[in-house]
């Protein structure tokens, strides 16, 4: 067998594997083992390989963003944060109609500023607004879309793991990419919105009222959520500014995020150990998987596929935007049952070089961005995909009364509205550049 | 629920060494913030804590070894159960047999190859850029955490086994919620 | 017999030495074997692990061949380190060569495991700055990225705060402002971009510059042993002093490069004069005894090491 034929086969093998349960890091690191193996007809160059690549991987300045963005959404979720944004939207757009899921989104949004997870992102914010949206007589399946497809802002709006890690796989930016997030994250917010409006004037009576709160009470919830804009202000502004690295960035709002905390007395000795375990399991699987991928690529690398596909899809002269809508569907479809963060390590290194062989006019650097952005979205959509959406799972589990079944079909007018978006983005580049051009 | 004096070592293990790098993380916190408000007041004579970024590596690094164990133990690895969760409890409990068998290679793989690469580190004297700090500190901190990340996976395995083998339910959870 | 080899590196593709050096060599070897030989070029850390690691690839049989900065793993080439020393560089092309014989003569324990192809030095490193540098006192509080620990150990001494960062990390740093400046040769700030985003750059009078580092182009040894006779000849007649000179004439063509970028783009290059630089030499005094002394710790004999590279790049450089 040729190498570029062990490289191809290696994905099937994967897939198989995954789809049998084998922990995706596991299956990665076992592949990319064994492919090494046979491309170089021994163990001793992956032998030797491991005697460094786990303590590089793991003791690694650009990585070590990870755990500390991780650290601080688990603080932001100890501060009572998510309460208080929820209570200023609702004070503001909960009497309207559908407003209270509205109300959910935009604390979302707010929420995701702050955290970098979608699922700290849904599961923080569904224990606030789920039991709100019950109680006003919103129907099962729109509060449990509504608050899956929320979470996931949690990834879109800055800062984001999921960006961190394509930056590194690509070589990027991480500021620009956090800079070209934010238009379309706010976008995604908008268009949720824009979702439920449409979505309780089709079905009036899956909204309930809500009184219109006076005005002396909406700026002193409004004035309850500055905790979160320092925050934002300092970490975002920060990298943005160039005032320190997004490491260091990771460390100041994971300091800041903890302060409040202590401050709100939901600090507690317990709760702080909680936080460190959870972030102890979200960070091992996320350096399993990347560790699966340094080796899995090492091999992919060796077997030249990731160089001969990029050549072949040139040679074929194939037009580049069929070739990107065919690489986000192919997204789309795995990520009904993957997740994002193992998607993005396994293809990226094979499609990233094929993709930057065409041409859409415009700047290598730029295309990168755009691309990420697109990828980061589509890897989005996958939380909230039936039949496997980490966010729909994490969200059903909170709400007793509700089935599984309605959540799916609460969250299919979310998933089109994602759709209807990726079209905005991929066919108007320059909605995702214009920050980054005119601050660089 | 009772525990057998087997598991309350090894979860407890785990659980400590997890906190251990938890409050690493935590230190590499507070030096980050102190090196960072260092380097803002250089006008007014202080700096940047030297070695940061070494520090910083370090500190990491020696965390997310330690948290390994704990996540496998709480079966925090991220897995795509949809196909299985069709087939019988029969087969799940043989699939999760080899895939603990799996981790267990990998945990003891991992760990093999560190202390070596950390005898390599010892053998060639290398250090950090600017503290000059001894490079096998910090991969024999790393195998802190791997060494627990076999008991764990050996223990782990030793349970889906009889599971499998008994027919019981397994105890432990049947995924990642992530 | 056909054999492929592959050779990792750290740099994208087409900056200087992948593009004019290890491309070149590469193409002239396979051509000598009748192709025979053939190699597989990895840039960019390809397959896999971080910078520092390359040597141990290549040690170890990751790799086949590696190309790396010695100095990416302080304190593992002692001996070797003797020539990123302030003030002792020359043009790349003498320096390389006298390192090459300084590294056969003195340093070859530190290369066991591996065959050693050519190992090389770059041309003078300067000082590349947001704010320019006339004296000495004007490096007072700059955050400065220095590449090694010879390079850290005198900017602090100077008065500067060295900050440790690889390269690639260099541009968005100092866009950003997390360093004032950085300490490089010319020929790596096109790459970074180092023209456009400061304008002050400082070197010395004299023939000497402020300081270089040390690469290494080695070959994992049994790779070498399993070749026949006849290809480890191939080998052969392109290792050693002619194929550094190659590295360093590489390292001073991108050295003109880079400066001649610099003019172009109007900016303030400085030249301090034989009085100030004489200061500057002095005040790196310190950093060459601090060498000594930690060479005694190990029972290295570091002056007379330190006399031999100075005689041997004199030598090379006809001074
Ligand atoms: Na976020
Ligand atoms: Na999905």
């Amino acid at each position: 067998m040729s190498n570029i034929e062990l490289g191809l086969l290696s994905f099937p093998v994967i897939l198989i594997l995954i789809f049998l349960r084998i922990p995706i890091g596991l299956a990665m690191l076992a592949v990319g083992i064994g492919g090494s193996y046979l491309i170089t007809g021994s163990f001793n160059p992956v032998m030797a390989q491991f005697k460094h690549l786990t303590q590089g991987t793991f003791a690694s300045y650009s990585l070590s963003v990870v755990p500390l963005f991780l650290l601080m959404g688990q603080f932001a979720t100890l501060g009572g944060m998510s309460a208080a944004l929820f209570k200023a939207a609702a004070t503001w757009m909960g009497h309207r109609k559908g407003g209270l899921a509205m109300a959910a989104i935009g604390a979302c949004a707010g929420f995701g500023a702050i955290c970098g997870s979608s699922l700290a992102t849904a599961a923080t914010m569904g224990q606030v607004a789920l039991p709100e949206l019950r109680k006003y007589g919103y129907a099962g399946g729109l509060a449990t879309g509504t608050l899956a497809a929320g979470g996931t802002l949690g990834i879109l709006i800055p800062p984001s793991i999921i960006l961190v890690i394509y930056a590194i796989l690509t070589e990027q930016n991480i500021s620009k990419l956090f800079m070209a997030a934010l238009i379309p994250g706010l976008l995604a917010a908008i268009g949720y919105m824009i979702t439920i409006a449409i979505y309780v004037r089709i079905n009036p009576e899956s909204a309930g009222q809500v009184e219109r709160a006076p005005y002396s009470e909406r700026w002193k919830a409004l004035a309850g959520v500055w905790p979160v804009l320092v925050v934002f202000i300092v970490v975002i502004g920060g990298i943005y500014g160039g005032v320190f690295t997004p490491t260091e960035a990771a460390a100041i709002g994971a300091a800041g995020t903890a302060i409040i905390s202590l401050f709100n007395r939901s600090l507690t000795g317990k709760n702080f150990i909680e936080a460190i375990l959870s972030t102890a399991s979200s960070t091992a699987m996320i350096f399993l998987i990347v560790l699966g991928a340094g080796a899995l690529n090492g091999f992919l690398a060796m077997s030249q596929l990731p160089q001969v596909s990029a050549e072949w899809v040139v040679a074929q002269g194939f037009n580049p935007w069929v070739v990107l809508i065919a690489i986000l569907f192919l997204y789309l479809l795995l990520g009904c049952v993957m997740d994002s963060l193992s998607m993005i390590l396994l293809t990226v290194p094979i499609i990233f070089p094929m993709v930057t062989a065409l041409d859409f006019g415009l700047p290598p650097d730029e295309f990168a961005i755009w691309f990420g952005i697109l990828v980061l979205i589509v890897v989005e959509v996958g939380l909230i995909t039936p039949p496997v959406g980490m966010n729909l799972f994490v969200i059903n589990s909170m709400a007793k009364t509700t089935s599984l079944g309605q959540t799916y079909k609460g969250v299919l007018p979310f998933v089109a509205s994602d759709l209807i978006r990726t079209a905005i983005l991929a066919a108007f580049p320059a909605l995702t550049l214009y920050l980054v051009r005119l601050l660089y | 629920m009772s525990l057998n004096p087997v598991e309350r070592f090894v979860s407890g293990l785990a659980r400590y060494v997890a906190i251990a790098g938890g409050l690493a993380l935590v230190a590499t916190v507070i030096l980050i913030v102190l090196s960072v408000i260092g380097r803002a007041l250089i006008p007014l004579g202080l700096g940047a804590i030297t070695g940061d970024y070494e520090l910083v590596e370090a500190g990491v690094g020696f965390a997310v070894f330690a948290f390994l164990p704990w996540a496998h133990l709480t079966r925090g690895h991220a897995v795509v159960s949809i196909f299985t969760d069709m087939a019988g409890p029969r087969f799940n409990a043989w699939l999760m047999v080899v895939c603990d068998a799996l981790m267990l290679a990998v945990a003891v793989f991992i760990t093999w190859r560190q202390a070596l690469g950390a005898m390599d580190k010892f053998a060639y004297g290398e250090t950090t850029l600017l503290l000059r700090m001894p490079l096998w500190w910090s991969y024999t901190a790393g195998l802190i955490g791997a060494v627990t990340f076999v008991l764990v996976a050996a223990y782990l395995l030793a349970v889906s086994l009889s599971d499998a083998a008994t027919g019981r339910q397994p105890q432990a959870g049947q995924g990642a919620v992530h | 017999r056909e054999v492929t080899l592959r050779i990792h590196q750290m740099l994208p593709a087409q900056a200087t030495i992948p593009a004019d050096a290890i491309t070149p060599w590469a193409a002239a070897v396979e051509e000598q074997s009748g192709g025979r030989i053939k190699f597989e070029l990895y840039p960019a850390m390809q397959l896999g692990g971080a910078p520092p690691s390359l040597f141990d690839q290549a040690k170890d049989g990751v790799v086949d061949i590696i190309w790396t900065v010695l100095g990416y793993t302080p304190g593992r080439f002692p001996k070797s380190e003797v020539f990123e020393m302030p003030f002792l560089v020359t043009t790349g092309e003498a320096t390389s060569v006298a390192f090459q014989k300084y590294v056969e003569a003195n340093a070859m324990d530190e290369f066991a495991g591996v065959h050693v192809i050519a190992v090389h030095t770059h041309g003078p490193g300067l000082f590349h700055t947001k704010d320019p540098v006339n004296k000495l006192e004007d490096l007072a509080g700059m955050k400065i990225r220095g590449g090694s620990r010879v390079i850290s150990d005198m900017l602090s001494r100077l008065g500067a705060e060295p900050i440790g960062m690889p390269v690639p990390a260099v541009t968005e740093a100092l866009s950003k402002g997390v360093i004032d400046g950085t300490t490089i040769p010319w020929e790596v700030t096109p790459s970074l971009k180092v023209a456009e985003l400061v304008k002050n750059h400082t070197g010395f009078t004299g023939e000497y510059g402020l300081y270089t580092q040390t690469f290494g182009f080695v070959m994992n040894q049994d790779s070498y042993n399993n070749l026949p006779d006849d290809l480890k000849a191939i080998i052969d007649a392109n290792s050693g002093v002619e194929t550094a000179r190659m590295f360093g004439k590489v390292m001073d063509a991108g050295d003109a490069g880079g400066l001649a970028i610099a003019e172009g783009l109007g900016n303030n290059i400085i030249t301090l004069d034989a009085v100030e630089t004489a200061r500057w030499k002095a005040a790196a005094q310190p950093t060459i005894d601090q060498w000594f002394a930690d060479m005694d710790g190990q029972g290295i004999d570091g002056r007379a090491l330190y006399e031999e590279a100075q005689s041997l790049v004199a030598a090379e450089s006809s001074l």
